[in-house]
């Protein structure tokens, strides 16, 4: 098995504030992890950290053989969308991202590469068969709708175009129990074969026995790989 | 009001409403307060200027006395206005908004550097032209257009009637295009757009280029009734900012309603007999200031999609 992402001692924070302390981190090919913890513990600013979005970083990050981390002097965002495109997809914490696009124009947005945008009637398709509850709403501005369905709607964006991380940040967060699970239902759907996906969630009990490996992270450093775990 | 008056009133809100979208426009898309908006309407209306010196001869040459002679005048100017707007968006881009887009600050650094670029435009364009106003070749002659009983003048008529072209053109191309869907998720939420891949570099040429243009067709449609001049972008920009903030600073559908109602509000004080032109301006931003007073978000804040 080959390693998709591979982080060595990256740090992270916002201006004097450091978040993220010298972590090591390396997901294989195919693998679903999970990465759990509390509130304010950096899972956020990781995945930040990943797609350049934090203050500022430091430390390797290699996807697929590319360096993609270091140390940089530009302003946050500035690399992102460039990460994006070597396949990088991440769903951001909170919803409706473009609260006043309907349905079908944020699914589009998400079809970055040539090749998405001219199958995107079809992969539009597919997201609707993942979450059945979006087909009719195509049509609907989608700051309109409720917690779930947004929630549905931002992964879907994600999955417009395939890429080889997939990075879900707290897909269980405001949601009601039963649509979480069925949230996290559509992400076990999800085919990650030549990539991988990395879960943040508080909710450990969510995610029994739908991801691979489960690493625990608390104040800015990973803590415990307990692998595989069955939860009475 | 009479039927005139309101052909007047549109006939200002057309010119005010290419510049306040345009200014609106930018702020919400890539977050830029574009003081340099002045200098692209008087670079255009130069530029118009000296396409007309160059080609007009040659044209008015070729058809003589053909009854197409001021539509193909009309054609070329605007043309050449959009043209030098458009590629004075671009300088902007490259100067103001390419070196520091994301630093910190971005908003009130992009205010300086653009005013700086401002102030050395109309400066450059003194010592290139001197402070001489100068006029664009009368296009539609004095005639006057009967229109249901009311005389329009035919370049009134043509403003309205190339604005409202203008405009549809411009908005369906945010409606419908891909790029104009980029532009809009950008406007919604610029970190979302970067998560999906739409690169703010790529996204904000078009548009500097798009609203430099809308500023140079304003300054060829209204160099029919006022001099191009170096300083003439002055005035423009502050009517077009201030109608840009009582619509709601990036709103699209907020600018447009603002454009007619500021209009239709200096046509109807210059009519009114104790006002007069002459308090135009009094009248305008006493409104202004009180429609932010009651609503400080402007009109368009709770129509739509503005930039927080």
């Amino acid at each position: 098995m080959s390693v998709v992402l591979e982080i060595n001692d990256l740090s992270a924070g916002y201006g004097p504030l450091r978040v993220l302390h010298e972590i090591n981190l390396s997901v294989q090919r195919g693998e679903r992890l999970a990465i759990v913890g509390l509130n304010g513990h950096g899972k956020t600013t990781l995945f930040r950290a990943i797609t350049h979005l934090v203050g500022w970083q430091r430390g390797s990050i290699r996807f697929d053989g590319t360096e993609i981390g270091g140390a940089r002097s530009l302003g946050e965002g500035r690399r992102t969308p460039g990460i994006v495109r070597l396949g990088v997809a991440m769903t951001p914490q909170g919803d409706a991202i473009f609260p006043g696009l309907t349905v079908r124009q944020h699914l589009d947005c998400g079809a970055w590469s040539r090749r998405a945008w001219k199958e995107r009637a079809k992969r539009r398709e597919a997201i609707f068969d993942l979450f059945p509850p979006l087909r009719k709403l195509e049509n609907t501005v989608v700051g309109t709708l409720s917690g779930g369905e947004r929630r549905m709607v931002s992964v879907g964006r994600a999955l417009m175009t395939e890429a080889r991380l997939y990075l879900i940040d707290e897909p269980s967060l405001g949601l009601a129990p039963i649509i979480s699970q069925r949230v996290v239902a559509a992400l076990r759907e999800i085919d990650v074969m030549d990539g991988a996906m990395i879960i943040a969630e508080q909710n450990v009990s969510l995610l029994d026995g739908q991801v691979d490996r489960m690493i625990g992270m608390h104040a800015g450093r990973l803590r415990g790989d307990v692998g595989h775990v069955e939860l009475g | 009001m009479d039927l005139a008056m309101i052909v007047y009133a549109l006939n200002l809100s057309a010119i005010y409403a290419l510049l306040a979208i345009g200014i609106s426009l930018l702020w919400s898309s890539i977050g830029m307060m574009n003081m340099a908006h002045g200098a692209s309407f008087a670079v255009a209306g130069y530029g118009a200027l000296v396409a007309g010196d160059l080609l007009l001869p040659g044209i008015n040459a070729a058809l003589q006395g053909s009854a197409l002679l001021p539509l193909v005048t009309f054609v070329v100017l605007l043309a050449a206005g959009v043209g030098s707007g458009a590629l004075f968006g671009v300088l902007i881009y490259l100067l103001a908004f390419l070196p520091i887009h994301d630093k910190a600050n971005f908003a009130v650094r992009g205010l300086i550097v653009t005013l700086a670029i401002n102030l050395a435009t109309v400066q450059a364009l003194l010592w290139w032209f001197g402070p001489r106003q100068q006029a664009l070749p009368n296009i539609f002659g004095f005639g006057r257009l009967n229109l249901l009983g009311v005389p329009v003048r035919y370049d009134q008529a043509a403003t309205i009637l190339a604005t409202a072209v203008l405009l549809s053109v411009v908005l369906s191309w945010l409606r419908l295009s891909r790029k104009g869907l980029e532009i809009r998720a950008m406007m919604q939420n610029a970190e979302g757009a970067a998560l999906s891949g739409i690169s703010v570099r790529r996204t904000a040429l078009p548009v500097m280029a798009v609203t430099g243009a809308m500023a140079g067709a304003a300054a060829v449609l209204l160099s029919q009734t006022v001099y191009v001049s170096p300083g003439a972008g002055a005035m423009p920009l502050i009517k077009g900012m201030i109608i840009a903030l009582l619509g709601g600073l990036g709103s699209v559908p907020g600018a447009a309603v603002a454009a007619l109602l500021i209009g239709a509000l200096e046509a109807a004080t210059g009519v009114i007999p104790f006002l007069g032109q002459r308090m135009v301006l009094l009248v305008q931003f006493g409104f202004i200031i009180l429609v932010l007073i009651i609503r400080p978000r402007g009109i368009g804040g709770l129509l739509d999609e503005t930039r927080k």
